[in-house]
């Protein structure tokens, strides 16, 4: 029964470190601001770039842009990618946007950030840009001359409303919260004041915490903290509050609105601050970090209350949609992770993909091919890899891989455009996150960042100037 | 009246049709719905995202869900 245990501890540790406070104070805001994307950016705003004459060195980043702003929900991506395709810039574009919107969205990139650091959140985004743009290109080559006869019409494409001003100094406040909430900077580590709060029973408190998620540093469980403790009771709180406060928030704000958002600011402004448990009870540290978070919130009030009340429901109603659809899966993708990790020897895993080699990398890409996980999950997954020893070349071939290609994508690619394309994109896309994860290992091994972008950046050049060659000819 | 609602059956073409039929039943007029899930069928409109709304073949708007006001300005007319 002893594995049992270990197990289900294993399970426990996962998720009470997947709960603990930086990553809250990355995943609460990150989902507000997909929320704010969702609801707020009007989307012919980008879509006015993605129309049949539109130049390519316009079209490819448009399409980028697209999948990252507004692209947050699958429901989204579907008659986007198809209206690219059959009436605007064509398969390239649309290809670039199918391909870089699931690394590319706030909620993947900030939790790649906080679970695996920056570097991988950088890299992630970077590569999957420029192979993005990549594999648009070779799919516009290989298919030229089977591209559609466009049923555009000018009205599709119409220049329509743009970002207003208001809206995005609002995205770029919350964006100011999650930065504030998880960079590491040293001006965030000052500490302000602290005191502390004499109770005997805390530290007995946090000892049958230990009891119940035993702190393991040699997988990496970090155990459950006292804060955490806390933090979890308050999320539970903030969950059945916000079922009706922002559930229904679309027939109108109800009293359990302002409660919600009250408690999701304490969560955050508890979450920055520091936490201790000494023997005579606890310190509470108040940083620069806890002064910078609640500075940022106290800054969205203002301005949201300059929005029409219906956006304003409506950026709720959609963040709250958000954390409904994604979170539970999340939390129980976390827990399997942590079940499984007890299971798993770091040996295998490093006798695989331990070293940055072109086999290693190739591992890392059929795994993501043949595996399907809900969304976010697959940072979860990567983390455990990385714990067990897996190489970061390939774990970003893994990254880039999996939330790609999965056998529903590749359905609904087909079915929009064609058995013969949607497979050789597949293969695009295994090709590329290979050399993808090579690139990523080969800087982590120590090659320059400066040599490898340069061989990036003349590859996509290269394929871009074949790109108008080939089109010029066809012209004439 | 001929009211469309365009969307593969997400929830916010879900909350789109829910929206659009209060404000009908508000104003008592009579409309036949249908909602529209094909992508094809989707595309044949000169929209790119969805939800989309349609009344009597004109698009209404796409890509975001109306306020009930802005449906009921639509369906008066």
């Amino acid at each position: 029964m002893d594995w049992v245990m270990t197990a289900f501890q294993g399970g426990l540790a996962s998720l009470a470190s997947y709960l603990a406070a930086h990553v809250l104070l990355c995943l609460v805001p990150a989902f507000f601001i997909a929320g704010g994307l969702s609801a707020l950016v009007p989307q012919q705003s980008i879509i006015r770039y993605l129309g049949p004459d539109a130049p390519k060195w316009m079209s490819y980043p448009a399409a980028a842009g697209a999948g990252s702003l507004l692209a947050v929900c699958s429901c989204t991506v579907q008659p986007l990618f198809a209206g690219i395709y059959k009436k605007g810039a064509g398969l390239g574009p649309a290809i670039t946007f199918l391909f870089f919107a699931p690394a590319a969205n706030i909620l993947a990139l900030s939790y790649t950030g906080v679970a695996l650091g920056a570097d991988f959140a950088i890299a992630r985004i970077l590569l999957a840009l420029s192979f993005g743009i990549g594999i648009g290109m070779i799919m516009a080559v290989l298919f030229r001359e089977s591209d559609v006869a466009r049923l555009a019409d000018s009205l599709t494409f119409a220049a329509g409303e743009s970002i207003s001003g208001k809206v995005l100094f609002f995205l770029g406040t919350l964006v100011a919260l999650l930065i504030a909430g998880t960079l590491k900077l040293d001006f965030l580590k000052i500490i302000v004041f602290s005191s502390s709060v004499p109770w005997r029973g805390a530290s007995e408190v946090q000892q049958v915490l230990d009891r119940w998620v035993p702190v393991n540093e040699a997988t990496g469980a970090e155990g459950l903290s006292l804060q955490g403790a806390l933090l979890i009771g308050l999320l539970i709180v903030i969950g059945a509050t916000a079922w009706r406060g922002l559930g229904k928030v679309d027939e109108g704000f109800n009293r359990l609105t302002p409660v919600t958002l009250g408690l999701v600011v304490a969560t955050l402004v508890f979450a920055a601050m520091g936490v201790q448990v000494t023997p005579s009870g606890i310190s509470l540290t108040v940083t620069g970090r806890s002064l910078a978070v609640i500075v940022t919130t106290l800054a969205l009030l203002p301005q949201a209350r300059r929005f029409e009340a219906w956006d304003v429901q409506q950026w709720l109603w959609e963040t709250w949609r958000f954390v409904k659809m994604i979170f539970p899966l999340l939390i129980v993708g976390v827990f399997l992770v942590g079940v499984i990790r007890v299971f798993i020897q770091p040996e295998w895993i490093q006798a695989i993909a331990g070293a940055n080699t072109l086999l290693a990398n190739l591992a890392g890409v059929v795994f993501g091919v043949f595996m399907y996980f809900p969304t976010l999950v697959e940072v979860p997954i990567a983390k455990m890899f990385l714990s067990l020893g897996m190489h970061p070349g390939p774990l970003i071939a893994y990254l880039m891989a999996d939330p790609e290609l999965s056998l529903q994508s590749i359905l609904i690619t087909s079915a929009i455009i064609g058995k013969l394309r949607a497979w050789t994109y597949v293969g695009l896309v295994a090709i590329f996150s290979t050399l993808a994860g090579l690139t990523y290992g080969a800087w982590a091994d120590g090659t320059s960042a400066l040599t490898l972008g340069i061989a990036v950046a003349g590859f996509i050049l290269m394929l871009s100037a074949t790109l108008h060659l080939i089109e010029a000819r066809r012209r004439d | 009246m001929l009211i469309k609602i365009l969307g593969p059956g997400c929830a916010k073409c879900n909350r789109l049709e829910q929206l659009t039929r209060e404000a009908v039943a508000e104003l008592g007029i009579n409309a036949d719905f249908e909602h529209v899930t094909q992508i094809e069928h989707i595309m044949a409109y000169p929209i790119m995202t969805t939800p989309a709304l349609v009344v009597d073949e004109r698009v209404k708007c796409s890509g975001r869900i109306p306020s009930k006001g802005e449906i009921l300005g639509w369906l008066k007319v």
